[in-house]
């Protein structure tokens, strides 16, 4: 049976991720009133003299803002991974470019404190820089590893950013070995990933990193549908099949880079996703994609709330989204969703 | 309007100095059926790839009414030659209708969307390719003969006037075989130019109108008619074994078979 789009599933994921976006705006240590911020705000006052609005405005929203785009992306990045090496366990993460910037922001973190490398550089952080730094070299070499006359080779290429992956996590380790105790703590905490970003600067560095490349996967979503369907077939219809391989690629690693680099590690987002909302989409990109695009937001911003309300104190979100995505996938390979990937 | 697709002379290589082909000249009119034979590695497929405009020829030109396949942007190229490759193994679910739209592709771009057009030309394909009830089945369930039917479907929704078809039948069992390329026949009837690359001589003798036989040695042996192509000296030479041809009793078509290699024994024992 061919899965058609189960529109009453899809307008349900539709409410459900707005819901949870305007939850987590409202949901946390403290439950804000929209009335009451309202209500401030018609009366005027600055942001220091109402508390209801001061914290929507300066640390809910950003928060919010931060899961969003980041639940967004990373859900995108997914859906163009899984079209472009046509494997179901493709995801974001897996050609090595978050456990890169991990051994990145590792190796900042020990050359920091052992060579007294500045805290900020042009007010960047170095943590942050060589994250995304270390992220972007995987990319590269995993690109030259698969790249091929005609096209890239899917499966060099999964092999390749998965032994480039150990080897980042070897760095890791070793990393982990020269720090000092408390700084392992330190980093081991940024590692499990947390949206909990202080003000609009990481904000405007998401925005501006993030948006045009989702804006740019997005454009090739009848293109994913016919590689998907056979590459060659696809070069026959007049799809320039590596360029579509090489702008995906890059365009994807270089979304997920500056991802990690801003909020650290989140797993299961990119891989959970877009196989949840396939199974009431089908699997035209043309609506699996922005469909990807609004559920990876609202699944952040509900794991967030979970994160920070249900959770003891202020649980790093990585851990929930891979306590609550990885039953959850085991959920969807139960109930066999995967036959239609086994040719 | 009649299109004609000419190679001259055309070389390809995968790597310097080794040719796949060469030399090789041909041309495709509407109305008739091309077959590329030859042994395996004798680089029928890599001519077809070339012939479609996927490789560009190392030497030599293959042009479309007078200009070079190259000079055409992809979606003018696919809406005059359609391809279709040997194997098609889709990573997601899609129903036979949704494969069909997608031929669709080169008229609609990348950003454009399905018109009420495009889908009576899609319903028009399934109509031609008697593939009706097979309308809303999830195209994986499908066995081999169903699927080059809906394939061949989908290619034909690109509105070609030219089909290059990499081994069609390869898979498919005798009557299946003869269904595709009765399938084939009555298309080119209809105006459709066909090149067909197959292993099969004899279904090749009896359908097209024309083959083309490459050998070993990457060179073009003969080309022409069937049974001018078609000869135990011809056919002996390019697959370096012993091929004999009778007459079919029936068709008059020419008839191939191999003899076995010296020092076996080919007759069945009982």
């Amino acid at each position: 049976m061919v899965r058609r789009v189960r529109i009453p599933f899809v307008l349900a994921f539709v409410a459900l991720s707005l819901a949870t976006t305007l939850l987590s705006l409202l949901i946390g240590t403290e439950t804000l009133s929209l009335g009451q911020a309202w209500q401030e705000w018609r009366a005027g006052l600055s942001y220091a003299d109402a508390p209801v609005l001061g914290i929507l405005v300066q640390q809910r929203l950003p928060r919010t803002l931060a899961a969003l785009i980041v639940g967004s992306g990373l859900a995108l990045a997914g859906c163009a991974f899984q079209a472009m090496l046509r494997n179901p366990l493709a995801e974001p993460y897996t050609l090595g470019v978050a456990s890169a910037g991990a051994c990145g922001a590792w190796t900042a973190t020990v050359l920091i404190a052992g060579f007294g490398l500045p805290r900020a550089i042009l007010g960047i952080s170095p943590i942050q820089a060589f994250a995304f730094l270390f992220a972007e070299l995987d990319i590269l070499i995993v690109y030259l590893l698969a790249a091929r006359k005609e096209r890239i080779s899917p499966s060099v290429l999964l092999l390749g950013g998965v032994t480039m992956g150990m080897l980042a996590n070897g760095g890791i380790l070793f990393m982990r070995y020269l720090a000092d105790p408390e700084r392992v703590v330190m980093m081991d905490r940024w590692l499990m990933g947390g949206v909990d970003v202080l003000g609009y600067a990481p904000i405007k560095t998401l925005v501006i990193g993030v948006i045009p490349c989702m804006l740019i996967l997005l454009a090739q979503a009848a293109k994913y549908d016919q590689l998907g369907f056979g590459a060659e077939i696809a070069a026959g219809r007049g799809i320039n099949v590596k360029m579509l391989q090489v702008t995906t690629f890059f365009v994807g690693s270089l979304l997920t880079a500056i991802v990690v680099s801003v909020v650290g590690t989140i797993g299961f987002v990119g891989l959970v996703v877009p196989h949840a909302v396939r199974s009431v989409t089908g699997s035209r990109h043309r609506l699996l994609m922005p469909m990807s695009v609004l559920v990876g937001g609202g699944f952040l911003c509900f794991c967030d709330i979970i994160a920070r309300k249900i959770l003891p104190g202020e649980t790093p979100i990585g851990i929930v989204t891979t306590l609550f995505g990885g039953p959850f996938f085991l959920y969807l390979l139960m109930n066999r969703r995967f036959t239609d990937w086994e040719t | 309007m009649t299109r004609i697709l000419k190679a001259e002379s055309a070389a390809y290589a995968y790597e310097p100095g080794k040719d796949v082909f060469a030399d090789v000249s041909l041309s495709i009119q509407a109305g008739e059926i091309v077959g590329l034979v030859g042994p395996n590695g004798s680089g029928k497929s890599t001519l077809l790839r070339v012939l479609c405009g996927l490789l560009r020829p190392r030497a030599g030109r293959v042009t479309l009414d007078g200009k070079t396949l190259s000079s055409y942007s992809g979606s003018e190229r696919a809406r005059v030659l359609a391809f279709l490759p040997q194997a098609v193994n889709p990573a997601f679910a899609l129903s036979v209708f949704e494969v069909v739209c997608l031929g669709r592709y080169p008229h609609i771009g990348a950003f454009g969307a399905l018109r009420p057009r495009d889908k009576e030309i899609a319903e028009r394909c399934i109509r031609d390719t008697e593939v009706e009830s097979l309308r809303s089945r999830d195209f994986l369930t499908l066995s081999g003969g169903e699927r080059q039917r809906v394939l061949l479907a989908s290619i034909l929704a690109q509105e070609p006037n030219i089909l290059l078809l990499d081994e069609p039948t390869s898979s498919l069992d005798i009557h299946h075989q003869i269904e595709i390329f009765s399938l084939l026949e009555r298309l080119a009837h209809e105006g459709y130019g066909i090149v067909v690359v197959t292993h099969d001589l004899n279904l090749a003798a009896q359908f097209c109108g024309r083959l083309l036989l490459l050998a070993d040695n990457h060179r073009m042996l003969a080309a022409g008619a069937p049974d001018t192509v078609l000869t135990e000296d011809l056919l002996s030479r390019a697959y370096a074994s012993q091929i004999r041809v009778s007459e079919n009793p029936v068709t008059g078509a020419p008839l191939i078979w191999a003899e076995p290699p010296r020092g076996t024994n080919g007759t069945k024992r009982t």
